[in-house]
């Protein structure tokens, strides 16, 4: 899977973009800013513009207390290291309102996942402490910088979603030693070491015994070349209990993974798992519909472990 | 009426003409042999003959005439190709002149859109909006990466400047340490590269450094990577044939890859669904660009020109100009266009027979 659409809509608001060259919706160039949305900065050619800059300019034009949205698109390679969380960071004294933050709706054409170049992420959670949304796309990157995060602490954030197609396990270790009372959906696509998603089923413990997450409600555990190890891991994990949904898709999950699903924990209370992307034969795929009546089972996307090789969905 | 096409007797492209030609009433159209001028002889035309130079196929004859002897599947030779081909077209245009053929496209025309270079330079000129490329010849990768550094661009597509069919096309980016080309470029068994029906991806700067080195020679077009348009997890282009003019045709060919060419998975796209992303507006400002690059090349009666759309869906670029381009078995011409209704090659009779004088007069 590749991504190649930007968001349409972020926190429930449509999104409206904010480029140097401007301000538009739906391809539409717009005059004045429009209100109820939610606003896409990014640079439109990197070879033209910086981040920073560009953010400078959405600053001026619209009125920074009343942004609550906010995703960061494309910042090129030509934008200092450390941006853009650097550019956010400095402007958080005038985003006041700011309680949804995506960094990185970058897409295949512009940069394929692994080639997104974050940096330490720490400085967000700290200057936007009543954000309630965290979403970050890329990971391990091309380039000086990985994808990092210290453990950190939060009384509002409500959903962390990270989308890479290699996750270092510095950042799981992270999220898995943060204190997050509030948090009721946390998803991580894992992705494969190769592209630097070293995480191991260890460095998920914190996590799946739910201790600092009493709250939670969605856990996603995806995208990994490890699905089956996760899968039975997440069996036998205590934070279960207190989930609505559950998500092991993406991966390279196989029978073996599910059949440790089916003889764990229960899983009726479950209202949707989700399990696309998956080389479960075909009695097996049978087997885990029969024993979770009620619980709606995404088991969509089969890939056959005899011809197909294992894949996660999202890699490179 | 007769039209005369100098073709590959047989191949499909002939073999469509001229069943356009029996579905218009007209006899069949007379076909030179692209293979008979290439290896020598002298062509000769029927006066007032309505002439149409078209593609010389796939043929493997051919090939080996243009090319020189080889695998056909070899990438490379283009420089080779682009001289022969463009001396034969000469010669069959004296030829045309000497009968009093009335050609419908032109061997000058013919030759600049099978340079990438001189077709990208000459849309420009005309103010038609293109992708900005590389001024001047690129050597090598050494000297390919010197001039992006200069250019600062990091996202490129390297294109063989005579190459077609996507034929050592290499979709190529670079980051801090990090390099990375798609190609449908293979290595050969017995050295260099052939087209395979794959794309693939080189990820270490001697393999790539190794696949530019061997398409340099040839000569080089480098455009920057305008990030395209998707729908449905596909990026997309349109190929809009334009006959006398006015876009008549027009597909979505979409991909998973940087390439959206048929023959490398590429597929066919709903335009229906892409005109109603674009709304009307843009739809007709598209359209209106293909028209704009068409009028280009004003003594060709059809050209397939390669649009590419934005990823914000607003601003269109020209990527190519096909001289051959309208190899479209089966596609009906827009509703409320000349070619409602008509395939590629019967709007192109119709519009062959409208604008000629000879043709009204007989």
């Amino acid at each position: 899977m590749l991504i190649h659409e930007r968001m349409g809509e972020f926190a429930g608001l449509p999104v409206a973009d904010f480029t140097e060259n401007g301000m538009e919706r739906n391809g539409e160039p717009l005059t004045a800013p429009p209100t109820g949305v939610a606003w896409r900065v990014r640079v439109d050619d990197e070879d033209e513009a910086v981040f920073g800059d560009v953010l400078g300019r959405f600053l001026e034009t619209v009125d920074p207390a009343t942004v609550t949205a906010l995703v960061v698109g494309w910042w090129g390679y030509e934008s200092p290291v450390g941006e853009p969380v650097t550019s956010l960071v400095g402007a958080a004294d005038r985003l006041t309102a700011l309680r949804s933050l995506f960094v990185g709706d970058v897409v295949v054409e512009e940069r394929e996942i692994s080639w997104i170049e974050q940096s330490d992420i720490t400085p967000l959670p700290a200057a936007f402490p009543r954000l309630e949304r965290l979403g970050v796309r890329g990971g391990e990157g091309s380039g000086q910088e990985p994808l990092r995060l210290r453990p950190f602490r939060s009384a509002h954030l409500r959903e962390l979603r990270f989308e890479s197609g290699g996750l270092p396990a510095d950042v799981v270790r992270a999220v898995a030693a943060s204190e997050l009372p509030a948090l009721e959906h946390l998803e991580m696509w894992l992705g494969m070491e190769h592209y630097g998603g070293d995480a191991t089923v260890a460095d998920l413990a914190p996590i799946l015994t739910g201790e600092r997450l009493p709250s939670l409600r969605h856990l996603g555990l995806q995208d990994s070349e490890i699905q089956d190890a996760i899968a039975e891991a997440v069996a036998q994990a205590p934070v279960v209990a207190r989930l609505e949904t559950l998500a092991l898709s993406m991966g390279t999950l196989t029978d073996t993974g599910a059949e440790a699903l089916l003889s764990g924990q229960p899983l009726i209370h479950l209202r949707s798992l989700d399990l696309h992307h998956h080389y479960l034969s075909d009695a097996m795929a049978a087997r885990v519909r029969a024993a979770l009546p009620g619980v709606k089972v995404d088991l969509s996307g089969a890939l056959d472990p005899e011809h197909d090789t294992l894949w996660v969905a999202v890699s490179e | 009426m007769t039209f005369t096409v100098v073709g590959t007797p047989g191949d499909r492209r002939v073999t469509l003409f001229a069943a356009a030609c029996t579905a218009a009433g007209l006899p069949p159209p007379e076909v030179a042999a692209w293979r008979d001028v290439l290896e020598g002889a002298e062509p000769s035309f029927r006066p007032g003959t309505l002439l149409r130079l078209d593609s010389p196929g796939e043929d493997a004859a051919c090939d080996a005439l243009l090319r020189g002897p080889g695998d056909p599947t070899r990438v490379g030779g283009g420089a080779r190709w682009h001289a022969t081909f463009t001396a034969a077209l000469h010669r069959v245009a004296s030829a045309a002149r000497r009968d009093g053929a009335v050609p419908l496209n032109d061997a000058d025309e013919i030759a600049v859109m099978f340079d990438k270079r001189r077709c990208h330079t000459r849309l420009q000129a005309a103010g038609v909006p293109v992708p900005p490329a590389l001024d001047g010849p690129v050597h090598d990768y050494a000297h390919l990466r010197e001039r992006l550094a200069e250019a600062g661009w990091s996202r490129v597509f390297v294109k063989p400047a005579h190459g077609s069919s996507a034929s050592g096309v290499v979709a190529l980016q670079f980051s801090r340490d990090r390099v990375k080309a798609v190609t449908s470029a293979a290595p050969a068994p017995g050295g260099g590269y052939r087209n395979s029906l794959r794309v693939r991806a080189y990820e270490t700067e001697h393999e790539v450094a190794a696949l530019v080195d061997a398409l340099a020679p040839d000569g080089l077009h480098v455009e920057k990577w305008l990030p395209k348009a998707a729908l449905d997890g596909r990026v997309l282009d349109l190929r809009v044939v334009v006959v006398a003019g006015v876009p008549t045709h027009a597909v979505v060919r979409t991909s998973r890859s940087p390439m959206t060419n048929l023959h490398l998975g590429g597929r066919r796209g709903d335009l229906a669904a892409v005109r109603a992303v674009l709304g009307e507006d843009r739809w007709q400002r598209a359209l209106a660009v293909c028209a704009a690059a068409a009028r280009s090349f004003p003594r060709s009666l059809m050209t397939g020109v390669d649009l590419l759309v934005g990823i914000g869906w607003r601003r269109f670029a020209v990527a190519e100009v096909n001289a051959f381009g309208d190899l479209l078995p089966g596609l009906p011409g827009l509703p409320g266009g000349p070619a409602e209704g008509l395939d590629t090659y019967a709007a192109q009779v119709r519009a062959a027979l409208t604008r000629s004088p000879e043709a009204c007069a007989s």
